[in-house]
C-alpha cells in the first residue's frame, strides 16, 4: 500500500508533469511559449494519446490508499469505509479509444473526462445542464456531460472536443471558429464546437435559423452568438467542396 | 481633436491593421479544448478544498466544532477564522472599503464563505465534512430592500465599516460628502446652481425608476489550484505554482512571502474577467493549504457560488429635468439610491465618478447628483464591467424625456444640449458625434415618432430609442513592450494570462505593420514573467498598448536597418565563421546606403530610390537584435483636461422594438451602433464586443435580475436555469458601422470603445416610445401589462 498515488492511474509524476508542460504551454522557451495551429493539433494528439487504456492504480476515494486491483480496493473501502459508495471500473469508447476508468457510481461523464482522462475541453460552467459548456457526443447525439452519469456511458461511443480537433474532416470547423472569432474568453467554445459538429452530421447544410436552434443550449456571456452561425456556414461551405 | 503623437501616427497605406478574420494568437487552442484554464488543472494526488457557505443572509458564527468532521476519513486538514494561518493571511488583492480579516466568522450574504475551510481527498468528502461541522450561528437582521434598509431605525448591518465611497469621492476643493449614517454612505456632487436653472426652465419633467442588478457571472468558475515544488528550472528554494489566480500573480507572492520571479502561473486562460480583478478567497487560499499538507490542492467555486458578484448594482433613480421651449436643459437634479453591497463591495460607477460620465458631454452647468449609497447583504460588486459604468442611463432618459415633451427627434435634442471639442461653452458637438448620428438615421432609416403612435402590420406597437455617449477610455496605463529579432524572426513576448478581449492580437498587428511584414510574421511568445501585458481598459488597452508597440517596433525597424547595413559593410569579416557553421548569407545590395535611404516591406529590406534592390529581412543580418519601449500614448485629452469637458470619438447606437400589447411580449427588432473608434485595429473583435454590451443591454433590460426572499434574504435564483441570460435564439440582429475619424489618442488615433457601449435604459425606452408608459426593468410580459393596466 501506498499513501500516495496519481489521480490519473498509470501516469507517473515526471510524466505528468511533461505532459502538463505540453498540453498547457506549448514549446517552452527562455522567451515564452508560441502558439501556433500546429502546435495545438499537436496538443490534441498528445491528449489523445495520454488518455490511460487500463487501471493500474486503484486508488480508494476516501483515504487514498492505492491497491493492486479493483477487487482489493473494493475489500478495502467495505472493510474501513463502510458508509462510502463502492468504487467501480467502466470501460468507456473515447474519442476511439477504449479507456478503462475507475469510478464512484455518482460520478458524472464531465468528472470523469477531467480527473481520469485528462480531457479538459469539456468545461465545469452551469453545472446542471444549462449551459453547453460540458458538450459531448455520445452516439451521434450532443449530450451534457455534466448531467450524464459516467456509469451509462458504457459500450457508447463518445467523441469530446479533443477528438473532432484531431480529425481532420473537422479542420475546416476549427478554422472557421478561428477566423470568425467565435470565441472571446473562450470557455464555452469547445461547447459551441461539439454542437456545431453535432449540428453538421445530422445537416451539412444548414440555414442560419437551423444553427441558431441548434446552438440554443449553449450559452455565451462574451457576446459571441452571431459569429457561429458565420464560422458554421462558411466551414459548412468548404467541407462540401472537399466531398 | 486628433491626437496622433508619436511615429507614423498618420499613416495612411494600411496592409495589416484593420483586416479582419484573422485568427487570435489563441484561438486554435481555446477552439480545439486544449488550452487550460485554471480550475481545469489536475495535478498528481491533489487534494481538494471548500469553505463553509452561510445559509443566512446575515450571521456571525459563535463557535464550531470540528471534531466530528476531522475524524471522518478523507479529510486531511480543516481550518478555522481563528487558526493563526488564517489570522495572518493578508490579501493584497484588489479591495474596497474599510479593512477586513481574510476570513472571519461573519457572514453578510447568504451563501457567503464563513469561518470554516475543509481540505480533504475529494470535494465530496469535503462537503460531507461541511455537514458535519457543529456551527452555533448567531442570525442577524438582514437588508436585501434597500428601502428598508435606509430607514434611520434599520439595523446597522456593518458597524464596522463607516468608509465612504472610494471611487465616489467629490473632486479636491469640492465639499466633502457627508459621513455614513446608519447604512447609508452618500456621494454628491453638486455643479452651478440648481434653484437658478429651474427657474429659466420653461418645462420640468420628472422620472422614478428601478435599475435590477446585473450578474458578472464569469463563465469559468473562480478557483485555483497550487503546489508546491523544488523546480530546479526556477532556481533554488521552493517555487509556488499556482493556476486560476487570473493575471494577480503578484499579489499571490506578496501574499506568501514569496519572490515574484518563484511564483509561477504558466496557464494562460483567465477566462471572462472583465474589469474583475478581485480575487475570490478560492483563488488566494491553494498556497497556504498545499503548504500545510505538502500536496496540490484544487478550490474551485461551484456556479451557484458565484453568483455572490455582480458588475451593476440594483439602483433606484429619481430625476428631474428642467428645459426651454426649444430642448435646451436648464438644470438637472439626478438623486438615486444605489446599493453598497456586501462588505469590500466596489463604489465604481458612483457619482463622483462623473469626471468620465455623461453630464460634463452636456452644455448645462447647473446639475445636481446625489447618490445614497444603501448596505445590504445582497451581493459584492468587484468592479462595474463593460455595461453600465458612469451611469450614463440618466443623460439617455433625460434627452428621451424632453424629446416626447416638445416632440422633437432625440437625435436634435442631443446635439441642441452636447457641448463641443474642448468646454461647455463651445456650441456645436463634435464631429465624431455628426458623423455617428449621420450615419446612423442611414443605417436606421431613422423617422422618429412619438410615443403610441406607431402600428405594426401585425398589429404590434414600434417604439425606437437612441443614445450618444463619449469614449470615456483610461489610457493611463503604461506599458512595458519589447521585440525580438533573431534568427531572422520578429517575437514579441507578452505576458499571460490573457482574457477574451484579444488585445494581444492588435499589437503584432501594429508591429507587423511598422515593420513591413505579415501579421503571422510575429512570432507571440507568452510567458508568465515577460513584462508586456495589453491588459489596461479594455480595448483601451489594446489602442494604448499598440501605441507603444508602435513606437517599439520603428525602434526595431532602426535597429535592423543599420544591422542590415553593418552586415553589407563588415561582410568580409562576417565570413570569418567557424568552419562547421553554415555559411552566413549573402549581404544585400545595403553597402554605402544609410538607414533612412532603406525600407522594408512584404517582409524585405529594399533601397527606396531603388526597389529593385532589396533583400528577405531573414537574410539581412545575422545579429540578434532587441528593441524595447515603456511607456504610454499621451493622455486622452479628456483627462488632461480636467473634468471630462473635452471630447473627441464619440458613439451611437439605435433600437427598435416591437410590443405585443395583449401579451406583453417585447422582441427586439435590431439594435444598431455606430461606434467611432478613431481607427479600428482589429475590427472582427471590436464588433464581437459591441455586440457583448447590446447582449448585456438585452438582458439587464429584458430578463434578468436577482430575486430574493425578503423574510430570510435568501438568493432564489442563484444559478443558469432561474436566472436568465439570453441565447441564442434571444438575441436580435446588430448592425455595426465602424467610422474612424482618427480622433482618438492610441495607435494611429485609435480610441478604446469598451467604456463607452453602456446601454442601459436603451430598449426600455424604446417600449415607452412604443406603447406610452414606463416598464421597470427587466420588462418582462407580466411588468409590461401591468404597466398597460391589463394585468
Amino acid at each position: 500500500m501506498l499513501n500516495t498515488g496519481f489521480i490519473i492511474p498509470g501516469f507517473k509524476e515526471e510524466n505528468m508533469s511533461k505532459v502538463n508542460l505540453q498540453i498547457n504551454t506549448g514549446r517552452r522557451h527562455d522567451s515564452g511559449f508560441s502558439f501556433s495551429q500546429d502546435k495545438s493539433m499537436a496538443q490534441v494528439a498528445e491528449a489523445i494519446r495520454s488518455m490511460p487504456a487500463n487501471v493500474t492504480d486503484f486508488r480508494c476515494p476516501t483515504c487514498g490508499n492505492i491497491y493492486a486491483s479493483l477487487a482489493e480496493l473494493r475489500f478495502h473501502c467495505k472493510k474501513a469505509h463502510t458508509d462510502s459508495v463502492l468504487p467501480e471500473t467502466v470501460i468507456l469508447l473515447i474519442n476511439g479509444m477504449n479507456c478503462e476508468v475507475l469510478i464512484e457510481p455518482h460520478w458524472t461523464l464531465k468528472r470523469a473526462l477531467q480527473f481520469r482522462l485528462g480531457l479538459t475541453g469539456a468545461k465545469h460552467m452551469c453545472d446542471r445542464g444549462v449551459c453547453g459548456s460540458c458538450t459531448v457526443i455520445m452516439d451521434g447525439r450532443a449530450v451534457l456531460a455534466c448531467t450524464t452519469l459516467v456509469s451509462e456511458c458504457e459500450g457508447k461511443c463518445i467523441t469530446t472536443i479533443e477528438g473532432i480537433a484531431a480529425d481532420p474532416k473537422w479542420k475546416p470547423l476549427v478554422d472557421a471558429y478561428c477566423r470568425w472569432d467565435a470565441m472571446q474568453c473562450g470557455y464555452c467554445t469547445p461547447g459551441f464546437l461539439v454542437s456545431a459538429k453535432a449540428i453538421l452530421d445530422k445537416n451539412p447544410h444548414p440555414t442560419e435559423q437551423e444553427i441558431r436552434e441548434g446552438l440554443a443550449g449553449n450559452i455565451c456571456i462574451c457576446g459571441t452568438y452571431p459569429r457561429h452561425a458565420a464560422a458554421i456556414l462558411e466551414a459548412a461551405a468548404k467541407m462540401a467542396k472537399e466531398v | 481633436m486628433a491626437d496622433l503623437a508619436g511615429i507614423n501616427g498618420l499613416r495612411e497605406n494600411f496592409k495589416v491593421v484593420g483586416q479582419r478574420n484573422l485568427p487570435g494568437v489563441l484561438s486554435h487552442a481555446l477552439a480545439t479544448g486544449v488550452a487550460k484554464f485554471g480550475i481545469d488543472y489536475v495535478r498528481p494526488d491533489m487534494l481538494h478544498a471548500k469553505f463553509l457557505h452561510s445559509p443566512y443572509a446575515n450571521a456571525r458564527v459563535l463557535s464550531v466544532d470540528t471534531t466530528k468532521a476531522r475524524s471522518m476519513p478523507g479529510v486531511v486538514d480543516i481550518l478555522t477564522w481563528e487558526d493563526e494561518d488564517i489570522v495572518n493571511l493578508v490579501s493584497y488583492a484588489e479591495h474596497w472599503g474599510a479593512p477586513r480579516p481574510w476570513l472571519d466568522n461573519i457572514a453578510d450574504q447568504e451563501g457567503a464563505e464563513v469561518a470554516v475551510i475543509v481540505v480533504a481527498e475529494s470535494e465530496d468528502i469535503c462537503e460531507e465534512a461541511l455537514r458535519q461541522l457543529q456551527v452555533e450561528w448567531e442570525m442577524l437582521p438582514h437588508v436585501v430592500d434597500l428601502h428598508e434598509g435606509k430607514k434611520t431605525d434599520a439595523f446597522v448591518i456593518r458597524p464596522q465599516d463607516r468608509s465612504t465611497p472610494a471611487f465616489g469621492a467629490p473632486a479636491p476643493g469640492a465639499l466633502p460628502n457627508p459621513p455614513k449614517q446608519g447604512n447609508v454612505a452618500y456621494s454628491n456632487v453638486i455643479q452651478g446652481d440648481i434653484e437658478e436653472g429651474f427657474k429659466q426652465a420653461d418645462h420640468i419633467v420628472q422620472y422614478d425608476m428601478y435599475m435590477p442588478a446585473f450578474a458578472s457571472l464569469i463563465p469559468n468558475p473562480p478557483g485555483s489550484v497550487a503546489w508546491w515544488s523544488n523546480d530546479f528550472y526556477h532556481g533554488e528554494g521552493k517555487t509556488l505554482h499556482i493556476e486560476g489566480a487570473v493575471r494577480e500573480r503578484l499579489p499571490i507572492a506578496r501574499m506568501y512571502d514569496m519572490p515574484l520571479e518563484k511564483t509561477v502561473q504558466e496557464g494562460l486562460f483567465m477566462g471572462g474577467r472583465y474589469c474583475d480583478w478581485g480575487l475570490r478567497r478560492s483563488q488566494e487560499i491553494t498556497p497556504l493549504l498545499a503548504k500545510r499538507t505538502g500536496r496540490p490542492v484544487r478550490c474551485v467555486m461551484t456556479r451557484e457560488e458565484t453568483f455572490d458578484s455582480v458588475i451593476m448594482k440594483q439602483r433606484y433613480m429619481y430625476l428631474k429635468v428642467g428645459f426651454t421651449k426649444e430642448g435646451l436643459i436648464t438644470a438637472i437634479d439626478d438623486f438615486s439610491v444605489s446599493d453598497g453591497g456586501i462588505w469590500g463591495s466596489s463604489t465604481f460607477g458612483h457619482v463622483g465618478d462623473q469626471k468620465q460620465g455623461p453630464y460634463n458631454t452636456l452644455k448645462c452647468k447647473n446639475i445636481s447628483q446625489r447618490m445614497e449609497i444603501v448596505d445590504s447583504n445582497r451581493y459584492k460588486m468587484w468592479v462595474s464591467g463593460q455595461h453600465t459604468p458612469f451611469n450614463w442611463d440618466i443623460v439617455t432618459l433625460a434627452l428621451y424625456m424632453i424629446s416626447e415633451k416638445l416632440g422633437m427627434d432625440p437625435i436634435e435634442v442631443a446635439r441642441l444640449n452636447l457641448h463641443g471639442p474642448s468646454s461647455k461653452d463651445d456650441i456645436n458637438p463634435v464631429p465624431s458625434f455628426e458623423a455617428c448620428v449621420a450615419a446612423g438615421k442611414t443605417m436606421m432609416d431613422w423617422n422618429w415618432h412619438l410615443s403610441g403612435t406607431k402600428k405594426l402590420p401585425d398589429g404590434r406597437m414600434h417604439g425606437m430609442s437612441f443614445r450618444y455617449q463619449m469614449c470615456p477610455r483610461h489610457s493611463v496605463s503604461g506599458y512595458k513592450c519589447r521585440l525580438e529579432f533573431r534568427d531572422g524572426a520578429v517575437h514579441m513576448p507578452t505576458q499571460g494570462p490573457v482574457f477574451g478581449a484579444y488585445m494581444v492580437e492588435p499589437n503584432a498587428m501594429v508591429a507587423a505593420e511598422e515593420l513591413g511584414l505579415t501579421y503571422e510574421d510575429i512570432k507571440v511568445d507568452f510567458h508568465y514573467a515577460a513584462k508586456f501585458s495589453p491588459v489596461g481598459g479594455g480595448s483601451d488597452g489594446s489602442t494604448a498598448s499598440a501605441w507603444a508597440m508602435k513606437e517599439c517596433a520603428n525602434s526595431l525597424k532602426k535597429q535592423i536597418l543599420e544591422a542590415a547595413i553593418e552586415y553589407a559593410e563588415s561582410w568580409p569579416q562576417m565570413m570569418m565563421t567557424p568552419l562547421n557553421d553554415p555559411p552566413p548569407p549573402e549581404p544585400g545590395p545595403f553597402k554605402g546606403l544609410r538607414p533612412d535611404e532603406l525600407d522594408i516591406t512584404d517582409g524585405k529590406i529594399y533601397v527606396k530610390a531603388d526597389p529593385e534592390k532589396s533583400v528577405p529581412l531573414a537574410q539581412a543580418t545575422n545579429r540578434d537584435l532587441v528593441a524595447t519601449y515603456s511607456g504610454r500614448p499621451p493622455l486622452a485629452a479628456w483627462l488632461v483636461g480636467g473634468c471630462g469637458n473635452i471630447l473627441d470619438t464619440m458613439n451611437a447606437v439605435f433600437c427598435e422594438v416591437a410590443v405585443d400589447t395583449d401579451t406583453g411580449d417585447v422582441e427586439i427588432l435590431r439594435f444598431g451602433a455606430v461606434v467611432d473608434p478613431g481607427k479600428a485595429l482589429r475590427p472582427t473583435s471590436l464588433e464581437s464586443q459591441i455586440d457583448q454590451v447590446m447582449f448585456f443591454s438585452q438582458g439587464s433590460q429584458l430578463l434578468e435580475d436577482f430575486v430574493f426572499d425578503q423574510r430570510t434574504g435568501v438568493k432564489l435564483n442563484s444559478n443558469m436555469i432561474d436566472y436568465k441570460k439570453p441565447t441564442m435564439l434571444d438575441v436580435p440582429v446588430v448592425e455595426h458601422a465602424l467610422l474612424e475619424t482618427r480622433s482618438g489618442n492610441g495607435a494611429y488615433g485609435a480610441s478604446g470603445i469598451s467604456h463607452s457601449m453602456a446601454n442601459t435604459h436603451l430598449v426600455i425606452t424604446a417600449i415607452h416610445n412604443a406603447v406610452g408608459v414606463w416598464v421597470d426593468p427587466p420588462a418582462t410580459p407580466d411588468k409590461v401589462l401591468a404597466a398597460l393596466g391589463k394585468a
